[in-house]
């Protein structure tokens, strides 16, 4: 079987590659990138012409809910979405009932993810750093990265103790583990349901100020500096996390970042009437942080973008802000933002743009993806974009379980058509019927 | 048409004029022992997720002379405490036909959830730390009655800023109808950003009191100083309290408020709040009207 993506625009930021070619896939391999010169014996062929050819995307920050909240989503449907958004790679969150902090649970996950039901795509559990997310005691780190975690984290419920994270990266760097980091000083966070500023003094809602989060981004980025530990600071949000982070990188802690769509799409302000599917963790914040936030990604400080995506049921947002949980279904769409609010408005280029949501991330942390190397991937892995189409965002086709999505009825610029882990996984209705041709 | 009065920043000037003319004229009409709507048809919800004993009885009063019935939700006998959402609980009074809901909840912006479910009005009765909007107009009556007018007054909001919707809800009434609106408290209790909300912010008292026409007074709640937000209520009294001396540096003239339950001895003293330039019986008064004309606006005004 041999399947040829012909004519496309290969962006590729493994090889530093932005060139006009085509990719020969031979079984579930990529064999030759750029001009083809062996033509023979093609059994298929996908005509690329205008459309963009990168590596699959990698989303280093995605909540599955599987197991303990399978109504919220389940790794059916999410890696399902994730294959519909572009991804070939996810990472999954350990925030689930019971958390992933042993290796039963990782193997769980990744038999229910290779499974033929689901959507196909890689996952990469990332376990829990403490036993139960407590914040107490560490995980047995060793066995579970022996089953397969790519990383640990506390994710939404960081660890407070100094001491602990200490011990923590400590150990981390013994096994060559990288820390994900949520950033929140929660005895300045506790209670708070949006940015603390102009509009929560306006809605009388109780604030989270940016303070939290930079306090604890400056004392984890000390923290790795000091011990060595590879540091990933999740979702930062705030122009003074960001100039931590970049203080930080200038003096050699081994620290890395991601930002979410919603920190650069949305302000406070969206939060309107007290519309639940605005609030976020951390909160959406200010113009000014934004664009901050957009220098910082143009000038690599932000290295990754990864969707958070945080599935909830209806039922559990259609409740007073205060008591709604946080965060919003976003992995269908992020490509999309961010093409629409990053790269067609001139802040990243093309291969910046595939850099942070494919290269970088699986550079982070360490995963055979993000690449369109011969070899360099278990199977092949790429993602087809048409980077100019226009399409309306629509819950109710989303393939997430959940509809707590910020992004509906929203149009953007730009789309993954086909999405390729070892075969094809997903092929979008706007991908032109004429530009597929089988030959067997 | 029926509408909400789901808080003081959404409405116009007109609209706050046009509750506080009817809330005037119903207490002229009640007092006389004139003849005031009757809306006898109607059944009015009473949902008190919150206690509030003081601003129930009020509503409950309101309701009574336009001849609604009132139907009372007390929380710990409801389906609340049973773990129903609050869509579910509004869902259910809509489909027991009741026409309207007064509402009273610890969450702010609830009441926007609340008649987006229910269809019918939906009288915010205070939620969370956002909006009063009932408060605000028995304190409109009760400063026209006092000094005639509202607009060009000074007034002074002092206390727990911060935590307040009786302070939001009224700021935005006395700004929207022209008043110099002056927020006064220690830092730890004004809001940190006030871009969004009206007046000025003061944290001395003297500044924020002088010439004053009125001075509204804040509750202090305990769990402030639990909180760590001032030392104790001595600090607070000695700092912020209302009193005979402090009132020196307002107008001769000025009234003094309190939305109640008042704190004796700490927000205010015993002789300021009971001598003669309080307001504060009159505000009770004056909440049963405004609420009869929240009521009666709230239900279209067909009689």
């Amino acid at each position: 079987m041999r399947t040829l993506l012909r004519n496309g625009r290969i962006i590729d930021p493994s090889q530093g590659l932005d060139v006009i070619g085509s990719v020969l896939i031979e079984d579930d391999q990529v064999i030759e990138v750029g001009e083809i010169e062996d033509l023979s014996d093609i059994d298929e062929v996908y005509d690329c012409t205008g459309f963009w050819i990168t590596p699959g995307l990698v989303d280093m920050h995605v909540h599955l809910r599987e197991p303990g909240q399978e109504h919220k989503e389940t790794i059916q449907t999410g890696t399902q979405a994730a294959a519909a958004g572009g991804y070939t790679t996810i990472c999954c969150m350990p925030n689930t009932n019971p958390p992933l902090d042993n290796p039963a649970i990782i193997d769980f996950i990744l038999d229910k993810s290779a499974s033929p039901e689901a959507g196909g795509v890689f996952v990469a559990p990332v376990g829990a750093l403490t036993k139960g997310l407590q914040g107490k005691e560490l995980s047995n780190l060793g066995a579970m990265k022996r089953a397969g975690i790519v990383a640990a984290s506390d994710e939404g419920f960081p660890v407070q103790n100094s001491q602990l994270m200490t011990d923590a990266m400590e150990f981390c760097v013994q096994l060559g583990l990288p820390i994900m980091a949520h950033c929140d000083d929660t005895s300045l966070s506790e209670g708070g349901v949006m940015n603390d500023g102009a509009v929560s003094a306006m809605l009388g809602l109780k604030g989270t100020p940016r303070t939290a989060e930079e306090i604890a981004t400056m004392r984890n980025c000390l923290l790795s500096l000091h011990t060595g530990c590879p540091v990933h600071i999740m979702r930062v949000s705030t122009w003074g996390a960001v100039e931590i982070i970049r203080l930080m990188k200038s003096l050699g802690a081994p620290v890395t970042c991601e930002i979410c769509p919603m920190h650069f799409t949305f302000t406070e302000e969206h939060i309107g009437d007290f519309d639940t599917k605005f609030k976020m963790q951390p909160p959406l914040r200010t113009k000014v942080d934004i664009e901050l936030l957009e220098q910082a990604l143009q000038d690599g400080t932000i290295d990754c973008i990864a969707s958070d995506h945080s599935p909830h049921a209806s039922h559990e947002v259609d409740v007073p802000f205060d008591e709604a949980p946080y965060g919003a279904s976003t992995i269908e769409a992020t490509l999309a933002v961010t093409l629409t609010n990053l790269m067609h408005t001139g802040i990243l280029t093309p291969l910046e743009t595939i850099n942070k949501l494919s290269t970088k991330p699986a550079q982070v942390l360490h995963l055979d993806a993000g690449t369109l190397v011969p070899g360099e991937t278990p199977v092949a892995q790429l993602t087809v974009i048409d980077p100019n189409v226009e399409w309306k965002f629509d819950r109710n086709k989303s393939f997430s379980k959940s509809k707590n999505a910020p992004f509906h009825n929203m149009t953007f610029k730009g789309k993954a058509l086909l999405t390729f882990c070892g075969g094809e996984i997903y092929r979008d209705a706007l991908f032109p019927s004429e530009r597929y041709a089988i030959y067997m | 048409m029926s509408s909400n009065l789901l808080g003081i920043r959404n409405l116009e000037p007109d609209q706050i004029n046009e509750l506080i003319s009817l809330g005037r004229d119903f207490k002229k009409r009640v007092r006389a022992e004139e003849s005031v709507p009757n809306l006898s048809r109607k059944v009015v919800g009473m949902l008190f997720f919150e206690n509030s004993t003081r601003t129930r009885v009020s509503f409950e009063q309101a309701a009574y002379y336009l001849g609604m019935r009132s139907s009372n939700f007390a929380t710990s006998a409801s389906s609340m405490s049973k773990g129903e959402t609050l869509k579910d609980t509004i869902l259910t009074l809509r489909h027991e036909r009741l026409d309207g809901l007064v509402m009273r909840h610890k969450s702010s912006g609830s009441p926007v959830l609340a008649a987006r479910h229910f269809g019918g009005p939906v009288i915010n009765a205070g939620d969370g730390q956002h909006e009063h909007p009932t408060q605000a107009l028995a304190d409109a009556v009760t400063i026209i009655e006092r000094k005639g007018t509202i607009e060009g007054l000074k007034v002074a909001i002092v206390g727990d800023v911060k935590h307040s919707r009786v302070a939001r809800s009224n700021g935005w009434l006395l700004e929207k109808l022209g008043a110099e609106v002056r927020f006064v408290g220690p830092r730890t209790l004004l809001p940190t950003q006030t871009a969004n909300l009206p007046g000025a912010f003061y944290d001395e008292l003297d500044e924020g009191l002088e010439n004053v026409d009125v001075v509204i007074c804040l509750r202090l709640q305990k769990e402030r100083m639990e909180q760590g937000m001032i030392g104790s209520t001595g600090e607070y009294a000695h700092m912020y309290q209302i009193n005979a001396e402090r009132l020196q540096v307002a107008d001769p003239g000025c009234i003094v408020m309190h939305p109640g339950p008042i704190n004796r001895g700490v927000e205010i003293d015993d002789p300021t709040a009971d001598g003669e330039r309080s307001a504060i019986t009159s505000q009770i008064e004056n909440g049963v009207f405004v609420r009869m004309a929240s009521l009666y606006w709230c239900f279209g005004g067909n009689a």
